[in-house]
């Protein structure tokens, strides 16, 4: 695998956990599905993950960037593997609403999973790591949108996590928003 | 508290953008561990599980 290929492969890697951190966020804001704090933490491991894929694509490939990548992965799989078990039992109740018919932490835990395994492949291709020469405009685009937009993501995961929980840890089932409390009438958000 | 993860990844994500890779390395490490200490501070239920 060239450092070209390789490059393409983890841009559009951070556009696939762009992507679920944006749902996330749609889900939150359109829908009005307030994450729980075990929800929010998956969102950071989705970043803790996201950002040794990141450091590939600012600094170019190396071995360690995938170790962040996986261990930030797996920090998250924790995350999700233990809201999976709390509600595995049938008649156990879940939380938030349903895509496709799994919940948004059973996605997750699919998604950190896919993590692992992608970089443990990209992993065994050495190739990537020798020098390339100056990389063509067209070919940065992307992964500069992409680092941007997961940059974006983590302040706006700032803002809302403060939005949600204010400056101290978060209530086990979030009512509203606490610092718009009876000022934008979102405090009356429906609790999942 | 429950940002300061975020927080420290976006200062990581800042550092990398202006070429600092051990800076960018340190904040993903704290990061990290405050995502880790946050979690046991919130997983508190006992799973129903009989294993």
């Amino acid at each position: 695998m060239t450092a070209d290929l390789s490059r393409l492969l983890n841009a559009l890697g951070l556009v696939a956990v762009d992507t679920v951190l944006v749902l996330a966020l749609a889900d939150q804001l359109w829908f009005r599905d307030l994450p729980c704090p075990i929800c929010i933490l998956q969102r950071a491991g989705f970043i803790a993950a996201g950002f040794g894929i990141a450091l590939n694509l600012i600094f170019g490939p190396r071995p360690s960037h995938y170790g962040l990548a996986i261990l930030g992965a797996v920090v998250g799989g924790i995350m999700s593997a233990d809201q999976v078990l709390h509600y595995i039992v049938p008649g156990s109740g879940s939380y938030g609403n349903a895509i496709f018919g799994l919940h948004l932490y059973t996605w997750a835990l699919i998604m950190f999973v896919a993590i692992v395994v992608g970089c443990g492949v990209m992993l065994l291709f050495d190739r990537q790591y020798e020098p390339s020469g100056p990389i063509p405009l067209r070919q940065v685009t992307l992964p500069i949108l992409a680092v941007a937009l997961l940059a974006l993501l983590a302040v706006a995961n700032v803002v809302s996590t403060l939005a949600i929980c204010g400056v101290g840890l978060c209530p086990e089932t979030p009512g509203g928003y606490l610092i718009f409390n009876e000022n934008l009438g979102l405090a009356q958000v429906k609790a999942p | 508290m429950m940002s300061l993860p975020f927080l420290l990844f976006a200062c990581g994500l800042a550092a990398g953008w202006t070429s600092r890779r051990e800076a960018a390395m340190g904040f993903w490490v704290a990061g990290v561990l405050v995502l880790l200490v946050l979690f046991r501070l919130h997983a508190t239920d006992v799973l129903n599980l009989g294993l």
